[in-house]
């Protein structure tokens, strides 16, 4: 790969300007990205009542939602959706020119949008957390583990989308699979339901495949929901997962720029 | 040759394009088996060329100008044939080659959008690792050669084409490249901003020493910036050497202009012309006829023998001409 940081931070602060004038577009989306989370939080929260549901309370479910809609915005890959664009209207053409990897220029945009879209879900949030009561069950640990566990599902998550993403350089239409990846993190990250709320397959599922360790993982890290030896397995997961995938990408970019047409001028 | 700075052998490209009828039926059978059929854009191309010359690179819509750049550029791999641009191999794609080199795509815009144009150059200035007394002292010199001082903090999305123009020109030259690709830089401009844009070209080409290649439509711009020109038919080298020449060699056909007595017989000419010969001005005072090359010297003696001549010249067709007659026919 063509590594040159410079480059690339230069570009992220360039793109972050650009974007900060359309701010009301990515308040929009952030939005968007907001409302699953936030309906699933209220129906099983409603489901537990008085009582728990799969050992959780209503006051821990809401603490694990609101934690997922933090981690959901911050490791939710936007940008990886325009790559397949980039690619069919030739518009890599002029990334290529550049004695720097394209995939600095998606990365820009991604961390930009993080920036642009969390000063809205940020104060939600809180608000949120303000109305509804959370329980959160702080440990050190907890605490100490959760950025890790962000970063590493932030990391996963992009450079997974981005390889798939990458297909675009074969099928003109491969962001359907982008769709697919979504369908499978809705289900199997912890979103529809908590991960001790799942049947059993789904569970074994969801512990084996990487979609869990790019949302769920982090929210159950900071909620506690984890005795030690699962906190060390879930972190071996996404540290092998992410190594798969850097191959994966590795493979996707090589043998895609020997099959790019350059389309357009 | 070993000294070129661009050496080009046997190059190819053939795409695999999928092959479709339009209609549903056609869309869903084609889920199961696609089918292929590829497309030689270019074919065994073969040239060099020398450091800080500027060639010209024309031929007709398709013809493979713009695929043989982007193989030089690095953008495509071919499928066959080699080349060295500046000691390296473009698709390798390596960022020190891709230091050297620069391309301006007339139709594709290297600026960002929504930021002014003097942001872009900081952004790339960074990409490229130029010093920030260097790119200041650039863009300060480019600037002020294309008078768009006033321009650099406007978004790019407020400029106008021509505007615009400038601008890749002067990102694209940030870094002082030693090659450097012009795709149609002046697709789309006005006669003067053309004129203005040709004018830098040769400036920079004259300054730099930088080797260029140039693709127009524009015969203006080839006339004037190129005294080399290749031209690419049907992804073959149709012809490779001064632009002067090329009508000599290509043009099938030569152009008499005469001007004929008119107190002596002039309405009857018409029915006096030889077979072969197309007439493309009827004013008497500046008769302008079309005859084939081989013929002109005959052509000439017969006309000069029958009718009341003045005033006698042969000449070559303009370049344009010769250049739609080869568009035309399928090959020469």
């Amino acid at each position: 790969m063509n590594t040159n940081h410079q480059g690339g931070l230069a570009l992220m602060r360039a793109t972050w300007l650009s974007w900060m004038q359309h701010r009301s577009f990515f308040f929009i989306l952030a939005f968007g990205w907001m409302m699953q989370p936030l309906i699933f939080m209220f129906v099983w929260a409603t489901a537990a009542g008085d009582q728990t549901v799969g050992g959780l309370t209503r006051g821990e479910i809401v603490a694990y939602y609101l934690t997922l809609i933090l981690v959901n915005q911050i490791t939710y890959s936007q940008t990886n959706w325009t790559v397949g664009d980039l690619i069919r209207g030739g518009d890599m053409n002029r990334l290529l020119l550049l004695p720097m990897s394209p995939l600095y220029n998606t990365l820009a945009a991604e961390l930009a949008g993080k920036v642009v879209y969390l000063t809205f879900v940020l104060p939600i949030t809180v608000g949120l957390a303000l109305l509804l009561k959370p329980e959160f069950n702080l440990t050190a640990v907890s605490l100490i583990a959760f950025l890790p566990a962000l970063l590493l599902a932030w990391l996963l998550r992009f450079l997974w989308g981005y390889a798939l993403a990458l297909l675009a350089f074969w099928a003109a239409r491969a962001d359907a699979l982008l769709a697919v990846q979504d369908a499978l993190v809705f289900l199997l990250a912890g979103q529809a339901a908590p991960m001790l709320l799942l049947p059993p397959l789904l569970r074994t599922l969801a512990v084996i495949l990487p979609f869990r360790y790019m949302v769920g993982f982090p929210a159950e890290v900071l909620t506690g929901q984890l005795d030690a030896a699962q906190l060390a397995f879930g972190f071996a997961m996404q540290i092998g997962w992410l190594a798969v995938t850097v191959l994966l990408y590795q493979l996707m970019w090589r043998r895609g720029v020997r099959q790019y047409t350059a389309v357009g001028g | 040759m070993n000294n070129a700075h661009i050496e080009v052998q046997n190059l190819s490209k053939t795409y695999r394009v999928p092959q479709r009828q339009s209609g549903l039926g056609a869309a869903l059978r084609s889920l199961a088996r696609r089918e292929y059929t590829e497309v030689t854009a270019v074919s065994h191309l073969s040239f060099a060329i020398q450091p800080g010359e500027m060639v010209g690179f024309i031929g007709p819509n398709g013809a493979g100008k713009t695929t043989t750049l982007k193989m030089l550029a690095g953008l495509l791999h071919p499928s066959g044939g080699t080349a060295v641009v500046a000691g390296y191999t473009p698709w390798e794609r390596r960022p020190e080659y891709l230091r050297r080199i620069s391309m301006v795509l007339g139709n594709k815009s290297q600026m960002l959008w929504d930021i002014p144009p003097l942001d872009t150059f900081h952004v790339l200035g960074e990409i490229y690792g130029i010093t920030p007394t260097d790119l200041q002292q650039t863009v300060e010199e480019l600037t002020a050669v294309l008078d768009m001082g006033d321009l650099l903090t406007k978004p790019v999305r407020n400029l106008s084409l021509g505007e615009r123009m400038k601008c890749e020109l002067v990102a694209a030259l940030l870094h002082r490249p030693s090659v450097l690709f012009l795709d149609e830089p002046t697709l789309g401009l006005d006669v003067s901003m053309q004129r203005r844009l040709r004018q830098f070209i040769a400036d920079t080409n004259r300054r730099t020493g930088a080797t260029m290649i140039l693709t127009s439509h524009y015969m203006a711009d080839v006339a004037e910036l190129c005294p080399r020109v290749v031209l690419i038919h049907q992804g073959r080298l149709l012809y490779d050497g001064l632009l002067g020449q090329l009508s000599d060699q290509l043009a099938p056909f030569k152009l008499i202009r005469l001007a004929l007595d008119r107190a002596n017989g002039e309405g009857e000419w018409r029915h006096r012309l030889p077979e072969g010969t197309a007439v493309l001005d009827p004013d008497p005072a500046n008769l302008t006829l079309r005859v084939p090359r081989r013929e002109t010297s005959a052509i000439t003696a017969y006309l000069l023998n029958t009718l009341p001549v003045v005033d006698l010249s042969v000449e070559n067709p303009p370049l344009e001409a010769v250049i739609d007659q080869i568009y035309q026919e399928a090959a020469v």
